[in-house]
């Protein structure tokens, strides 16, 4: 028995980093519609990012602008993501202009849900203003379900679990 | 003035922003094969009027786990942004009547986005965006001060595409690209501009804004979408973008954006919830990018690859041209206002060299400091600030006065000066002629009873141009106007004569008149309306003939004078002889370049450059009229015949012969006179009229041409005259 209670805790470890390395950190896919406020000018440009508790950036989610040469206007971001600049091809597209609406999927880690991380709407248009929180909420199943307000460029987001 | 402010702003304009085109304009080039590349691998697979948005709905969803939206570029490719099954999402080009993925979109190639960094912003964000809209306006200018430019150079906005007059090649593919390319210029800088200043929200949009809170009213019987009728007749042609529902709830709508309107559609009835018309200035804006960029058009886009690298050669021949003039510039000194200048001189020959020799004085004394005003007899009128009026003046015949100093006595008698004016005469000539520089005496006793006109020193008469005669006046007359005078020399090229070969000379005619057919052994640039000096052994001076070109070969016509020592030298050689003889340039009587048409009038042996040039015309196909006033006899025409393939009444031209004695008993100046309704015309149009022949004759043609011009046209011929129309070549 107490041979059991020395393995169990190695057990455990073992099992937790076995298990941890089979299943990488699972995504969760969220439709997300982004709607903009009837601005005029320049498409704007918004960052979608996770923030840990200490509202501290962890991962880019998604980037709506393609064109790289604007990103360092969105200061906030570009000193998390200018550092090592990884390729984000993959989470980014087209901006969209004053009053016009956008869909995407969103991959959100189902591990940072409801532990107190934050999403951040970043948004920013050329020779305008530069909103840091245009909408930022906490990461719960609740809020991931429902429609958000922004104070910015954005109107409202709305997220849908796939 | 308006002719070279119009200039100047092209000029101006082009130079300040030459940098920025150059950069816009390679960039535009690259950016043009953008659309054509994309073109070039197409997706577009069917007709997509054929197909309603219903059959494209139902296969995407069909084929896909979730559909986000759906969009029709301008190549008629289907593009949706979906979700497959393995929860990725894609941006793929599908074919819309059974959904199947045709391809991934692809990125931007890296080259063309980093081009259009540079070509609308310089990599200068927003200032950049600034600088190029600047440039963009700029284009607009340089390309309309162009067509004004054009408009006046060639006569009028109806002869813009008339032929073009220009030889040099610069200027000509300036001009006859300019034309062309003139509309996709002006295109691509207006849509340029307007495009910079919708970045810069200088375009007023009143944007309406699709309703999604609206509630349906109708009610709901989903039978599926193809049931529906909203989508099964609204076909895929007419749609930019769907974006598809974001959720199954009833309050989720279809945004369509269709080519002039918007709607928002429920997505279980086809209800129209909201519908906006888009503004003007979005449709504007729309086809503002497509007409900038070339999308949906390979032609189009051709045509902008065509007109962005033609930039190029713009500036490039600008440049040339705008060398070329300054080089010209450095040599003409041409003055600015009458009325702001001290000095006036007054021309009053049609040789280069008197002209040469009024640029030297001006440029010697811009040079120090004084303001100098050159032109010609003709123009006198009165001058504000003029203190000094120099006189330079050739003699033509029995003491008349050169074409283009006419009118100035008439002219002296009728203008009233404001202040006194100190006058000084130099008139030139030669002193083998009876009449040596009786106009400039005239001249000058005028000027002397003329009681604005003070005389600052006497009369000079230059005898042969000679050099030292004209520095010991200059020198006086400088001195008096308190100026320095260093010695001029006439750029005169050395003269080398040459030997030609008599090929052929007919006998002497009832006229005394003979042709003579020289070749020589080089070949000659020289051209017919040319003057050949030739020296006949023993005597010091050469005799100068007008020459036609005949192929290699050059024709004189002389008549024979029984003292005359030239012509009766000429009228004795035989085949195979030499003759001692140079060719000089007389530019100003060779055939214009495409012109209208031409009327020649000669008498005597003056017909000898037209013999040269009518040939030309025929071949080409131009009009002429030819006047004649043969010599005494109706056969003195024939010794010309072989020269003159003339079938009279061909294609609008004429050839009107007259000869002095019974039975005809006509001189020039009749034929002239009963065809005055022609000449009126054709001169109102354009036409050139070239004259040569003996002096008394060109006076009476030029008095008649005078009254034609007044009575038929109420215009004056000097104005014929400044416009370069009128040619005369008389001794």
């Amino acid at each position: 028995m107490k041979r059991i209670f020395q393995i169990l805790p190695v057990f455990i470890l073992g099992s937790f980093l076995l298990f941890s390395f089979i299943n990488p950190i699972e995504k969760a896919s969220y439709k997300c519609m982004i709607q903009l406020k009837n601005y005029t000018g320049e498409g704007a440009y918004i960052v979608i990012s996770l923030l840990n508790p200490e509202e501290e950036y962890v991962e880019t989610l998604y980037v709506q602008g393609k064109d790289s040469e604007w990103y360092s206007e969105i200061a906030q971001w570009w000193k998390f993501y200018g550092k090592r600049r990884p390729d984000i091809d993959a989470i980014s597209g087209a901006t969209i202009s004053g009053g016009e609406r956008v869909i995407n999927l969103i991959q959100i880690p189902k591990d940072k849900i409801d532990q107190g991380y934050f999403i951040r709407f970043e948004t920013a248009v050329e020779d305008q203003e530069y909103y840091v929180k245009d909408l930022q909420f906490e990461l719960t199943s609740e809020n991931l379900k429902g429609k958000k307000e922004g104070s910015g460029f954005i109107r409202y987001v709305r997220l849908l679990p796939q | 003035m308006t002719n070279s402010f119009w200039r100047y702003s092209h000029l101006l304009l082009a130079g300040t922003s030459a940098l920025f085109l150059i950069i816009a304009s390679v960039t535009g080039v690259i950016l043009a094969c953008e659309p054509i590349a994309d073109q070039s691998q197409s997706y577009k697979v069917v007709d997509l009027e054929n197909v309603s948005t219903a059959t494209a709905i139902i296969a995407l969803q069909k084929e896909y786990d979730e559909v986000l939206s759906l969009q029709v570029t301008s190549n008629d490719e289907v593009i949706t942004s979906v979700i497959t099954e393995d929860g990725i999402s894609e941006e793929i080009y599908v074919n819309p009547t059974n959904g199947r993925r045709l391809g991934k979109v692809k990125e931007r190639h890296p080259l063309f986005i980093w081009t259009t960094n540079l070509h609308r912003s310089l990599f200068l964000k927003s200032l950049g965006r600034i600088f190029v809209g600047i440039i963009s306006l700029l284009l607009c200018f340089i390309a309309v001060t162009g067509l004004l430019v054009l408009i006046q150079r060639q006569g009028g906005l109806l002869k813009l595409y008339s032929k073009v007059k220009e030889r040099d090649f610069n200027q000509r593919y300036h001009v006859i690209l300019g034309r062309w390319l003139l509309i996709p210029l002006i295109i691509i800088a207006c849509t340029g501009v307007y495009l910079s200043l919708e970045k810069f929200d200088l375009i007023p949009v009143h944007q309406a804004e699709l309703d999604w809170s609206k509630e349906p009213v109708l009610p709901v019987h989903y039978q599926g979408l193809s049931k529906i009728a909203f989508f099964k007749e609204l076909k895929l042609n007419e749609v930019r973008q769907i974006t598809f529902p974001f959720s199954e709830d009833e309050l989720d709508y279809y945004e369509f954006n269709l080519k002039t309107r918007d709607l928002l559609v429920h997505q279980y009835s086809g209800e129209i919830i909201s519908d906006i018309e888009q503004p003007f200035s979005l449709l504007l804006s729309r086809w503002s990018f497509n007409l900038h960029t070339g999308t949906g058009s390979i032609l189009w886009s051709l045509i902008l690859l065509v007109a962005s690298a033609s930039i190029l050669f713009f500036i490039f021949s600008g440049l040339m041209l705008f060398i070329k003039r300054r080089r010209l510039s450095d040599k003409i000194t041409t003055v600015s206002d009458k009325d702001e200048s001290e000095i006036i001189i007054l021309v009053g020959s049609e040789s280069g060299q008197t002209y040469a020799f009024a640029r030297h004085i001006t440029q010697e004394l811009i040079q120090q400091g004084k303001s100098v005003f050159v032109s010609s007899l003709n123009k006198y009128t009165s001058y504000k600030k003029a203190t000094h009026l120099l006189v330079l003046t050739a003699t033509y015949g029995d003491g008349d006065a050169p074409t283009n100093a006419r009118h100035f006595l008439s002219l002296l008698s009728t203008i009233h000066q404001p202040h006194p004016i100190q006058f000084a005469v130099l008139g030139f000539g030669s002193m083998d002629y009876k009449h040596y520089c009786r106009f400039a005496i005239k001249v000058d006793t005028s000027l002397q009873d003329h009681h604005s006109f003070a005389p600052l020193i006497p009369l000079e008469k230059i005898n042969e141009q000679s050099e030292k005669q004209l520095n010991a006046w200059l020198e006086k007359w400088y001195a008096a106007i308190g100026a320095h005078h260093k010695s001029y020399q006439s750029k005169k090229k050395d003269i080398t004569f040459a030997e030609f070969k008599v090929i052929e000379r007919t006998a002497l005619n009832l006229d005394q008149t003979f042709l003579l057919k020289l070749r020589h052994d080089h070949n000659q640039t020289c051209q017919s309306g040319d003057i050949i000096h030739i020296k006949a052994p023993k005597t010091d001076k050469p005799r100068a003939y007008s020459i036609a070109r005949i192929e290699d070969d050059i024709v004189l016509s002389i008549k024979k004078h029984d003292h005359g020592i030239c012509s009766s030298y000429l009228s004795d050689l035989q085949l195979g002889d030499t003759v001692h003889a140079y060719i000089e340039e007389n530019a100003h009587f060779h055939l214009p370049l495409n012109p209208e048409s031409i009327i020649f009038i000669s008498n005597g042996t003056g017909i000898a450059p037209f013999l040269g040039m009518i040939p030309n015309l025929i071949d080409n196909g131009q009009q002429f009229q030819f006047f004649w006033g043969g010599g005494r006899f109706k056969e003195s025409v024939e010794l010309y015949q072989p020269y003159l393939p003339i079938t009279v009444g061909a294609q609008s031209s004429s050839v009107h012969l007259t000869y002095s004695r019974a039975p005809q008993q006509k001189y020039v100046q009749h034929e002239i006179w009963d065809q005055r309704k022609l000449i009126a015309a054709r001169l109102h149009n354009g036409c050139h009229i070239m004259i040569c022949g003996s002096m008394a004759m060109k006076d009476d043609v030029i008095d008649l041409l005078e009254k034609i011009s007044i009575q038929e046209n109420h215009t004056a011929l000097t104005y014929y005259e400044s416009r370069g129309q009128i040619h005369i070549d008389c001794y």
